[in-house]
Formats: structure tokens, sequence, C-alpha cells
């Protein structure tokens, strides 16, 4: 294998798997015929084609079945991956409830809505203890204390309420999905992706004395996948993206409004980003044909 | 129905015209369309596979057979009578837009 076919292999990665399987070769011959020889590293144009190429046919791969199911189960994913997110830097702390809080996590990316819900409901009673000050199932020392990707104890600035809310959300979504039961998809592993810049509290955005902190990461992170819903929306012309980042949002408002005290420039800065991004997203399916196959 | 839905993008326009002289595979296709249009329409790998999946999706066109060459799969295309009458539409359309500047005035 030569290593201009190496790096493009790897740049068709964007595409998924099942395309890959089917037609990644077919590309990939079209690619190499049309380099010239000698040639070792990707033309810039061919690269971004299929990048761009890659991300539109994974999105609009995922614009099919039910708006309102798949809606509802990508928002819970979303919610559910911020969950695992807050208990990630106390895992030293809390091994077990950190690994079921994974499980309910990959539960539901696998589409099994019961057993997420099972997981869900213990891991949510735990960290609610944890935020409210009382001992759930077993006994954990008060303070969780902070690890690597924080400095902060766990849910020092938490209420109890939202962070109950969090999984409530999760709850009431799952139950509407398995009860009674509705065909989910499996979702991307690149959920797992997000989690981590989500739970890290670094680089710091907002003063260092604030009493709600966000990290830049997570907030990247947030704004770049609100970006991906407003893509999603404008070229399939479907509303689930704009579902499951409502119901993200809407948690996510509920979180500045207990802490609406403590808020800066930069947190309105930031919620004010999303809210346009969502503005933006529930617009775009209503864009004109631009030709007949648009 | 709404306002432009009748019409073709530039690169689907050359997709179909290239495809009205017989099936053809992908690297065929890039090339028919560099020279139709002059080097002046040239998409990338990514972008023309995009263009044929969703022209194959709603039956502009359709494959005609798949090939194997050095080991790997080559699907050659062809225009369905769909393709035919939209690409002729569409060069109806231009050919009446570029008579209201190209015709001798007065006539």
């Amino acid at each position: 294998m030569t290593p201009l076919e190496r790096r493009y292999r790897r740049l068709l990665l964007a595409y998924p798997r099942a395309y890959r399987r089917k037609h990644g070769d077919e590309l990939l011959d079209v690619l190499l015929e049309d380099a010239a020889p000698g040639r070792r590293v990707p033309v810039l144009r061919e690269a971004w084609g299929l990048l761009a190429g890659g991300v539109r046919s994974r999105i609009v791969h995922q614009a099919t079945g039910s708006v309102w199911v798949d809606g509802v189960h990508l928002g819970v994913t979303a919610v559910a991956a911020v969950n695992l997110a807050a208990l990630l830097p106390y895992a030293e702390a809390l091994p077990l409830w950190t690994l079921l809080s994974a499980l309910a996590l990959l539960a539901i990316l696998r589409g099994r809505s019961r057993t997420a819900f099972a997981l869900t409901l213990l891991t949510g009673v735990k960290a609610v203890g944890i935020a409210a000050g009382f001992q759930a199932f077993d006994v954990t020392l008060l303070p969780v204390s902070p690890s690597r990707l924080t400095g902060r104890a766990l849910f020092q600035d938490s209420d109890p309420l939202v962070v109950a809310a969090g999984y409530a959300v999760v709850l009431i979504g799952l139950a509407v999905l398995a009860w009674p039961r509705r065909p989910v998809r499996a979702r991307s592993w690149w959920w797992w992706a997000v989690v981590v810049p989500v739970a890290w509290a670094g680089p710091q955005w907002l003063p260092e004395e604030t009493r709600y902190p966000i990290s830049l990461s997570r907030m990247c992170v947030e704004v770049a996948v609100f970006g991906l819903v407003v893509a999603a929306g404008y070229l399939t012309r479907d509303y689930r993206w704009v579902l499951a980042s409502g119901i993200y949002l809407l948690l996510l408002s509920c979180d500045l409004a207990f802490h609406v005290e403590y808020l800066e420039r930069q947190h309105l800065a930031y919620a004010g980003i999303l809210f346009l991004l969502l503005v933006a997203a529930a617009f775009a399916p209503l864009r004109q044909r631009r030709h007949c196959l648009d | 129905m709404p306002r432009g839905t009748s019409e073709v993008s530039e690169p689907m326009y050359f997709v179909l015209t290239a495809l009205r002289a017989g099936p053809l595979h992908g690297h065929a296709i890039s090339k028919a369309i560099k020279e139709l249009s002059r080097g002046r329409v040239q998409p990338s790998v990514g972008t023309l596979y995009g263009i044929l999946e969703r022209l194959n999706e709603r039956g502009v066109i359709t494959v005609d057979r798949e090939e194997t060459v050095n080991g790997r799969n080559r699907r050659y295309f062809r225009i369905t009578s769909d393709g035919q009458a939209l690409v002729e539409a569409e060069a109806r359309r231009m050919q009446e837009a570029a008579a209201l500047v190209l015709r001798p005035s007065g006539a």
C-alpha cells in the first residue's frame, strides 16, 4: 500500500462503515487513477471533498425512521453523556458508579432502552444522594475529592434539583422509548469522544472565583455539536436534530436559571450562541430548494 | 411547487449529459465532466459520488452493471428515461434564458 493510498483510506473513515464497505474501494480506485504519478499526499480539494462528503453521507443516513423517536433518543444520549462526564473526574473515588454510568450510556448507544433505564435509575439515585448529602446504596465519603480532570469536589456548585433533572430527563426519555418498546438505532461510538472534553475543567475562560464554572473545552464541544445540528437540519430538512438539541438546551437552561445570580458575561455569550444555533437549526429545514434534487 | 425545484445544479447537469453517451464508471464520468465543461467544472471525487448517490436514489440514473477491476468493485451508471427528460428540460430552460440575451435586438 502506497503512502497516498493509506492517507486516502484514512480520509474515507469520514464515511459511514456500511458505505465504506460497499463503495470505499470504488472511491479509492477513482482517487488513485486521478492522482499524479509519485504523489504521496492527497490533494487538498479531494481531502476536503471526502471529509464533507463523508459527513454529509453520515448525516443523511441518520435521517430515517420516526423523527420524534429518534429525536428523543438522540437528546437522551447527549444528556446521558453529560451525566457520565460529571462523574468521570471522580472515577477513582466512585469506580462502581462511574462504571454503571458508562454502562448506562453504552446501553443507550446500543438501543437497549430498558437496560439503560435500570442503570440510569441506580446511578441517578446515587448522584442525587451525593449532591443532596445523603447516603444511597453504599457509604461515600463526602465531599467526593477531585482528581486530575478538575479541581472541585463532585457537585460542589450544583443544586441537587439540577442533578436530579439531568437524570429525570434521561429516565423519562428512556421510559417513552421502552414502554411500549420502540425500536431505536445504535448510535455512533464517537459519542464516547465527547465525554472527556466535557468532563475536563480546563482551559479556563470564566473568572477563577466563579461559583458556576463551565470549561472552555465543554463549551467548544457543545458549540461544535450544535453547529452539526444546523448542518444536519439544512441538509436533510428534518426536525429530529432540533428536537434532540431542544431537550438538551432545556436542561441547560434549568442549570443556568439555578445559577442566575452567579452568571458572568461569558455564560451569557455561551448560552446565547447555543440558542442562536438552535433557532438556526429550527429554520434550516425551511430553506428554499436550489435544484430539483435538493 | 417551490421556486427552483425543476432546476438542475451545474455538476448534476454535466453528470447527466456525460451519461447520455452511454454507461460510464466514476473515473470516466469525472473525465467526461472536465472535457464537456472545458475544465471549468471539476467536482472532487467525494462531491461526484455524493451527486451520483443522490441521482441514483431519485431514479434519475441507475447502476447498469458492476465489474471488478484490480480487485476493486466498479459501478457503471446509466441515465434513466426520467433523467433524460430532466436534463432535456434543463437544456431547454437554459436555451430559452440564453435566447433572451443572445437573440438579435428587435427580433
